[in-house]
Parts: C-alpha cells; structure tokens; sequence
C-alpha cells in the first residue's frame, strides 16, 4: 500500500476540501479579458498570459495541495462570453490518492457564448491504485460557440510497475447545445484483476485518452487528413461526432497521447480558428 | 402473456426482421482482422464485455426508458432518451448503424400499423434527430404492450444473435458453435436486463474503450463484409 505524502495527509480532514473556482472571459475587442468571479483553496489560477496576442487568453489553473484525497471536491466553472478566446489548462499532473473508501469528485461546468471558442487542455490525471475518482463536466454551447476538451487518465502508477486492480474511475461528460445533447461520454471502470488485460476495456493499457471537439461541423477533408497524422505507438481512432470530431487513444503513454492530440490540436485551431496551436509553458516538453 | 404478445416478440426478435442488423459487425470485423477475437472463446469474452459493461448494456437501460416514455405516451421523455441514444454513439458508423436501423424499423412499423407511430414518425421526419433502433424497438414493443421485460430480454437476444451470426462468418466459426454460445449467453442476458431494470438515471453508464476503438478502425478497415 501506498503511504500518502504529508502534505496531501495533511489536507485530509474529516471533511476534505471543497475547492471552488469561477472564471468569466469577455471580449473587449481585440482583447479577452478574464475575471476572477470565485476562488475557494485549493484551487486557484496563474495571472492569465497572452503568449499568442491579446485575442485568446491562457490560463492555468492551480491545485495547490499538491493531490486529491478521498473527500475532496473540487467545483470548476468557466463562461466564456460572445467572442471571447481561451484556452484553460491546469499548471501540473493531477493526482488522485488511494483512498480507504470516500471518494473524490470535480463538478465542471462551462458555458460558451455565441461566437466564442473555449479550449480546455488539462494534464494528466495520475489515479493511484485503490483511488475513487468522479469527474463530471457538462459543458452548454450556444449557437456558434465552440468547445475543444481533452481527458488524458492514467490508472495507476504505471512507471512503477503498479496496475489498477483496485478503485474505481467514473468520467462523464456532457455536451448540449440548444436543449439537445451533441455528445455524451458516461464511462466507468471498476478495478479489478481481469479487467486490464480484456481487449473489451483496457488490454493491457494504462493510459485511456478522449480529445473531443464540438460545436462545428467537420467535413470528410479533415476528417482525412486528423486521420493521416503521424502517432507515436498504442492505439488510436478518429470518428465524427454530431458537430464535431472524437479522438481516443488506449496505450502505455500519456507523452504519446499528448504529443498527438497536440498535432490534431493544432490542425483543427488552423482549419477554424486560423491560428496554429500555441503550446502553454507549463505543459512538458515531449 | 398472451398468445398475440408472444407472437409479436417472435417477430421482433427475428433475424429476419428486415432492418438490415445483418449488413453490420459493430466493431467486431476490426477485432477479428486484427487478430483480438480468433475463436470461439474469445468471441465470448467480447460479448460478454459489450453486454456488462458495453454498448448493448447501456443500450437496454434506455430501452426500459424509451418503452416506460412509450407507455405513458409521453413524447418529450421519447425525444429526450432518443437525443441521449444519438449523443452516447461511440462512433459516427455506429450512430449511421442505429438511425438506418430505426428508420426501417418505423417505416415497417407504417405497414403493420404500430400504434406508437405518431411518436416515432417525427423523429424521422424532422432531422437532426434520427430515430434510433432502440427508440423504434421500444415504441414498437409498448404499442403492442409486449411487456418490458420480454421486450428488453428480446432486444438483447436479437442483438446477441446478430453478433454470434457475424462472428460465425468473420472467423469462422461452425454454425453448431455459434448455437453453443449462443446458448452459454443466457445468464448474461438476463444479468443484463436486471441490471437495466435498477440503473437510475445517474448512473447510466459504460465502459468500451475497445468498442470505439475498433469501430473507428472499421471506419477506414481496406476489405470488409460489412456496412459502415
């Protein structure tokens, strides 16, 4: 059994934490301004930075206790109003501990106005054996907005040999626009000691990966050539969704994973937002 | 149950039911060219997968609340289950798979006079909201008041028989194999109907990493037998 690390110990109350975080984006052209509505420990953001001009806006969100523990709930919130551009992402790794029976859960919600264009890259989330992580992000597109989301999970701590036959991960994600779901991912895994090596679930993998992109309509062109980029090994497909494009990736590398939903990052900011993709400095060189 | 009502399930869960279920292999044309399913127990591992935890398991979830909508004759609860069934789609072949299926099975249903046709017909007629196979099936059922249970237990076996069936001509199997398994997939079906019966609506859920991917492969796969 893992120890936990003092600081994360620490933060383990009987309660655990409940981590708030509400960020507004407005357009005041030609900049995107952000606003701080809400910050609650142990979530709280970097000064917004502008590495690609003052039209799109970055921000990395901060967990400041250095993991997540059993009790922990964290609550996020982003609008992004009429033409505003930004791209969120998170300062480091997330990491989720074992847990002896309480579970941890992040509520997202976002909310993207006519016109305006969210991207929410996090890193990675790293579930300790025996962790209980739920994730929950429902995201509200009005008519012309769009939204571009990765997800990139490793389960279990698998540069050391552990495997995830302990815990449990429940991901759901949900995306609607004018009352009608675009797309809806409610995935579940129990850890257990069959299910790595099923072909069904994980074969063998320890990374599991979604890119989603929605709120435009993807033409066979591009859908050709997302599929025609290079991939550095595990597996890989591509597919439309209603509105938008799915990537998803099964594998033993979060760097491969990220390294190619960098690339189809880039291709579709090209195709939509003309502007290639402008890599955070917080994120790992790959 | 009556006579009719056994009569009607019959027919339902006919292969013969002409809405094209056998031009499709839901992922499984993938895992055979690529060698994840190779005989017959390993066809039974991937059923089992898809029917505790995969498509066909949360498939028989919204089933019972598609055939509950149905029956209440609620067409707001119809539309809603319907719009999840296209949004929880692993792949766009997939989603094409489930609409071409509905709409034939609600232009079958114009022929023999369904009586839940009014809530399906709109579906159809006004896109983007295709008519999934499940949301046909269910109206389909309820309007003939076949029994929510017989009508999940019936859709699963139809869907199992297609699979086996597909199966039988990617690996090969024999056809007595195929009706083996067939036959050692009872306890699933039925574990899968309970489990359908008690998921709240929070709770519904899957997990088919292997599902998407092999779909999106068969997407682009070179030679297939099979439909997109």
């Amino acid at each position: 059994m893992s120890t936990l690390p003092p600081l994360a110990a620490a933060a383990s109350s009987q309660s655990g934490w409940r981590g708030d975080l509400e960020l507004k984006f407005t357009w005041d052209s030609p900049d995107t301004k952000m606003r701080l509505v809400k910050s609650a420990a142990p979530l709280r953001t970097q000064r917004p930075f502008y590495p690609e001009g003052p039209q799109v806006c970055h921000v990395a969100v901060l967990h400041t206790a250095g993991g997540v523990v059993g009790g922990d709930q964290l609550h996020l919130s982003f609008q992004v109003e009429a033409a505003a551009r930004v791209l969120v992402t998170s300062a480091s790794p997330a990491k989720v501990y074992r847990s002896d029976g309480a579970w941890s859960s992040q509520c997202s919600f976002m909310r993207v106005a006519p016109g305006g264009w969210l991207e929410w890259l996090p890193q990675e989330t790293i579930l300790f054996r025996g962790a209980r992580w739920s994730q929950n992000l429902r995201v509200e597109l009005e008519p012309g907005a769009t939204w571009l989301g990765w997800d990139l999970t490793r389960l279990g701590r698998s540069a050391r040999g552990e495997r995830f036959t302990a815990g449990a991960w429940h991901s759901r994600t949900e995306v609607w626009q004018a009352g009608r779901p675009l797309w809806i991912d409610p995935q579940r895994l129990q850890g257990s000691e069959e299910l790595p090596e099923d072909p069904h679930s994980l074969r063998g993998s320890a990374v599991l990966a979604t890119l989603a992109f929605l709120g435009q309509e993807v033409t066979a062109d591009l859908l050709t050539e997302i599929r025609s980029l290079p991939v550095l090994g595990g597996e890989y497909g591509v597919t439309r969704l209603q509105s938008g494009l799915l990537c998803r990736y099964r594998g033993p590398s979060t760097a491969a994973a990220q390294g190619w939903f960098r690339l189809v990052w880039h291709q579709l900011r090209c195709r939509f937002l003309q502007r290639p993709a402008c890599v955070p400095r917080v994120w790992p060189r790959l | 149950m009556g006579t009719a009502s056994l009569l009607g399930l019959f027919q339902l869960a006919s292969s013969s039911l002409p809405v094209g279920a056998f031009g499709y292999s839901e992922g499984l044309e993938w895992l055979v060219e690529s060698g994840q399913v190779r005989d017959q127990a390993t066809l039974k591992a991937w059923i089992l997968g898809e029917l505790s935890r995969g498509a066909p398991f949360l498939d028989a979830a919204l089933l019972v609340r598609i055939y509950r909508a149905g029956s209440a004759g609620d067409a707001e609860a119809v539309c809603h289950w319907n719009a999840w069934l296209s949004a929880v789609r692993e792949t766009e072949e997939l989603r094409v798979q489930s609409w071409q299926m509905g709409h034939a099975l609600v232009n079958l249903l114009g022929v023999l006079e369904g009586p839940l046709l009014p809530l399906a017909r709109p579906l159809v007629t006004e896109p983007p909201w295709g008519c999934n196979f499940v949301t046909a099936f269910g109206l389909a059922a309820a309007g003939d008041e076949l029994g929510l249970e017989e009508t999940v237990l019936a859709y699963l076996y139809s869907w199992a028989t297609n699979l086996v069936g597909a199966g039988v001509r990617l690996i090969p199997l024999g056809q007595t194999a195929g009706q083996l398994l067939l036959r050692q997939l009872g306890p699933a079906l039925v574990n899968t109907l309970q489990a359908s019966l008690e998921l709240t609506d929070q709770d519904l859920h899957c997990c088919s990493w292997g599902l998407s991917l092999a779909s999106m492969a068969h997407e682009t796969q070179y030679t297939r037998l099979f439909r997109s």
